[in-house]
């Protein structure tokens, strides 16, 4: 690869080099260095391909490394830098001028290119992550073991089965969606799908699930395996082809973004290019589509049921997919007594698989979030994606709040159960 | 640098407090000027005042020297390191130390950003008036050093008019403490004297600022102009009237344009070839006494609709439009030169014409977005620092604006400081003499002439001042 491949050079000469993307930085906040703000990495990137830094640099690798991807940056970029874009591509360059040891490229290879993509071994990994935390063989793993001991349990197998291919509207009929059932979603929030559905069916709609359809490559091109996410995004496309042409909800932000682009990811191929473009056209977000399709006569009457809830935006959909005012409809609409939680738009140091990868990092970058949380007098937090979701769980647990945490969708089907018309 | 002083510098700050490796210290090698580039030998963050003279009693034993950082943001390449040199950067210093609202002043350690200081005392019904367009990401500490402005500075008066007390860390790493929360200091104004001393001075670590009540009524008013000379002179009819809004200020059409296809669209008319931003202040009646005549002017110099901003939102929107224009030209081409000129306001109309004359003449793109109250023109040129052509003619270009400026009575700079940028044009304006004078000031501040140096101060006036007033 040329040093012009392994950056996106065109987009870095976006940059004018102003620095209003500073102060939204998660990792510039914590660090307060340059080379780890949007600007910094974005030099950096220039430099490597420019030939004024050595794509094998070690630091350059770490600070590309360091970013959570989490795109607030592009929220208040006056330019208009896709910094989302340009990681991934410095990412996926560093795949090649830097690959990595035998180890870390064996755990790559079995985690992407084994278990995201197959529901046999996601589920084998479910069962196998549950039984260590109810046997406690997670604790005795020490600090290999501190994320399973930490996160959430993951649910018994009779919560982690498939969704129906089909459930008919339970509301007078209105149309016909697909939706995305996710690889994680599934195994750790399989409630949150079935909330979906509900939701779905209860505003009138036909909802299928692809058979057979398990990952959409999000996490393999926000982590540079950019052929393996090219792979996941063609067969992603070909299952939702089989459902119709109607929309296709998705429940969880990142995957929603990165479905959104495949356009961009598929770019320079022409036999697909178009074919992902009417995909990309056809994806809406569950509080996107919800909001403009819930019947108007629907009125939620949640009151405090659920508590005081407090909604975090999601990065991957309030920078990744500008969708922010549709939630806040939604849990106005149902009902339910809510605050505004401060800086809801900042990253909660999930980023997908960052919290595992660089868990400190992650941890750090949460202490905000739950100070913010604490303060702002909810019960309840409602997010929106499940790497947030499981975020707030194990953080909130690790901090000693005591809190609920719900998915937008389990809040919006609470309230239509309850809801008058 | 040498292992030993890291290590040292490391026992003082930390591990995350040094850095040092050379891919990280490529980041800093330019701040908003990025024409100008030279990499650090090293960069320190210091978290406190004593971190911070500790930190430099180092470097003033090892006679290195060193540079101050805000945020990075400035345009005259005030934090362009120098060779060998350290930096000193502020980014870990982002702590609001008090707000008294009943006295109405704050002290923030320096590296607070501008606009996070206005949210940490809006609630009291209290704001920091100086607003640089960069405020979302400048520091408090940085605009002391350059003495920063912004659109409301012009009625509130540039940061100056602000700064009630520093603490400064100087040269040789001893803390000098001038912060009374009064307005009238006692003996010399040492803290007026510092405030745009652009890091040459010393370092300041904690800043005393005055805090203005928000006013009880704000009216933002948008006037739309086929032509940019007509917004002009309904500026200077505005100023020769006497009125005072807060703000004044101008964007021309490429400006719209860019500002309209970024994320701060504000609203602004693109088919326009001006618009003029008017912000009043005060009590209602105070607000329509200044707002009523200036629409009047700007009907009469034929604006083709005057709208008003209908709420806070919206208030908000026109203003993020305005002061995101600088990075909204990142779409026009890599690299913007903002040059920085202060006019009589008399001539607004024919100097926005001859520096558009002259950017046409050396084949520049060129966009105006101005403070045109104050006088203060930012002539925006386009450029590519890959194309060395081109940076040579944006150079002469800047080079004749400010001739031209400085002959019709104008200055080389209205906010953004002198810098490296500006710092040969300084015999423009000021004799042998002056210079002279400053360079003294400056030796008394810093003996060694190690901090920022060879910046603001042309560098054949400091060889005149080393050869004939210091004793070797």
């Amino acid at each position: 690869m040329k040093p012009l491949e392994i950056v996106d050079y065109a987009k870095s000469l976006d940059c004018i080099h102003c620095g209003l993307c500073l102060r939204t930085c998660p990792t510039y906040q914590l660090t307060g260095a340059e080379s780890s703000s949007p600007r910094g990495r974005i030099y950096l990137m220039r430099a490597v391909a420019e030939g004024q830094l050595a794509a094998t640099d070690p630091q350059y690798r770490e600070e590309m490394d360091f970013c959570l991807a989490c795109r607030h940056c592009e929220s208040v970029c006056p330019a208009g830098v896709r910094f989302g874009e340009m990681i991934e591509t410095a990412r996926a360059g560093l795949e090649q001028t830097q690959p990595r040891g035998f180890l870390a490229r064996t755990a790559r290879r079995i985690g992407f290119g084994t278990v995201l993509p197959s529901r046999f071994w996601l589920s084998w990994m479910a069962s196998s992550m549950r039984l260590a935390q109810r046997t406690g063989v997670a604790r005795l793993l020490g600090k290999l073991g501190r994320p399973l001991v930490e996160m959430p349990t993951v649910p018994p197998k009779s919560e982690r089965g498939p969704l129906p291919a089909t459930t008919p509207a339970t509301a007078p009929r209105r149309g016909e969606v697909a939706m995305l059932e996710g690889c994680a979603m599934r195994e750790l929030y399989g409630r949150v799908n079935r909330a979906t559905v509900e939701v779905l069916t209860g505003i009138g709609f036909d909802t299928q699930v692809p058979t057979g359809h398990v990952c959409c490559g999000a996490l393999h091109a926000h982590n540079g395996e950019i052929e393996g996410a090219r792979e996941l995004a063609r067969s992603t496309i070909e299952h939702f082809e089989r459902c119709g042409s109607g929309p296709i909800v998705v429940n969880s932000a990142g995957c929603g973004a990165h479905m959104k682009a495949y356009s961009h990811l598929l770019a320079d191929d022409a036999a697909w290019r178009e074919r992902a473009g009417r995909f990309s056209a056809r994806v809406k977000d569950f509080s996107e589509f919800v909001a403009a399709e819930m019947p108007a006569d629907v009125k939620g009457a949640l009151g405090k049921e659920l508590g005081t809830l407090a909604y975090d935006d999601p990065c991957h959909l309030c920078h990744g997919q500008q969708v922010r005012s549709q939630p806040r409809t939604l849990l106005e609409r149902s009902g339910a007594a809510r605050v505004e939680l401060p800086d809801s738009e900042s990253c909660c140091g999930s980023a997908g698989i960052y919290s595992m990868l660089r868990p400190d990092d992650s941890k750090a970058v949460f202490a905000k979030k739950a100070a913010a949380f604490r303060a702002c007098g909810a019960d309840t937090l409602v997010t929106a994606n499940p790497g947030c979701h499981m975020q707030w769980e194990s953080g909130l647990r690790r901090e000693g709040v005591k809190a609920r945490v719900l998915h937008i969708a389990e809040v919006m089907a609470a309230a239509l159960r309850k809801a008058k018309r | 640098m040498k292992r030993e002083l890291i290590d040292e510098l490391r026992g003082v700050l930390g591990a995350a407090g040094v850095i040092h490796e050379p891919a990280r210290l490529l980041a800093y090698e330019c701040d908003g000027l990025a024409l100008l580039r030279q990499r650090p030998a090293a960069v320190i963050l210091p978290r406190t005042t004593d971190e911070c003279a500790r930190a430099m009693r180092i470097l003033h034993r090892e006679k290195i020297p060193v540079v101050g950082r805000g945020a990075g943001t400035g345009l005259s390449g005030g934090a362009t390191p120098v060779e060998g040199g350290v930096l000193v950067g502020f980014a870990r210093m982002r702590d609001v130390l008090e707000v008294n609202v009943a006295d109405q002043y704050a002290r923030v350690q320096a590296g607070v950003v501008n606009v996070d200081l206005t949210l940490a005392v809006e609630k009291h019904g209290l704001f920091y008036a100086p607003d640089p367009s960069s405020q979302a990401a400048c520091t408090i500490g940085g605009n002391v050093g350059e003495n920063s402005g912004g659109p409301h500075c012009f009625k509130h008066g540039a940061t100056t008019r602000h700064i009630l007390g520093l603490v400064i860390v100087r040269d040789d790493g001893s803390v000098l403490d001038l912060s009374l929360p009064q307005a009238d200091p006692l003996g010399y104004d040492l803290v007026g004297l510092f405030v745009g001393s652009e890091g040459m001075f010393g370092l300041a670590t904690e800043i005393t600022v005055r805090l203005v009540p928000t006013p009880a009524v704000t009216e933002t008013l948008l006037a739309i102009f086929t032509d940019l000379d007509a917004a002009c002179d309904a500026v200077s009819d505005a100023i020769a009237a006497r009125l005072e809004p807060s703000a004044l200020e101008i964007l021309d059409r490429l400006t719209i344009q860019a500002v309209e296809a970024s994320v701060f669209a504000a609203g602004y008319p693109r088919e326009a070839e001006a618009v003029l931003l008017v912000e009043a202040e005060g009590s209602e009646v105070e607000v329509e006494a200044t707002l009523a005549p200036l629409r009047a002017i700007a009907q009469r110099r034929g604006a083709i609709d005057i709208r008003r901003a209908r709420s806070a939102t919206e208030r908000k929107k026109l203003w993020a439009g305005r002061k995101g224009a600088f990075g909204a030209m990142g779409r026009i081409a890599p690299d913007l030169y903002v040059a920085d000129v202060v006019v009589p306001r008399t001539k607004l109309r024919e100097l926005v014409a001859e520096s558009t004359r002259i950017a046409r003449e050396k084949r520049l793109k060129l966009a105006n977005v101005f403070h045109a109250g104050d006088g203060n023109l930012h002539p925006n040129i386009s450029y590519d620092r890959r194309d060395a052509d081109e940076v040579k003619r944006v150079l002469e270009a800047s080079d004749e604006i400010m001739k031209v400026v400085v002959a019709a009575g104008g200055s080389l700079t209205g906010e953004h400081g002198v810098g490296l940028e500006k710092q040969e044009f300084m015999s423009l304006v000021f004799g042998d003499d002056d210079m002279r004078a400053m360079c003294r000031v400056r030796n008394a501040w810093d003996p060694q002439g190690r901090l920022n140096p060879g910046k603001l101060i042309p560098v054949h006036a400091c060889r005149e001042m080393r050869g004939t007033e210091r004793p070797r």
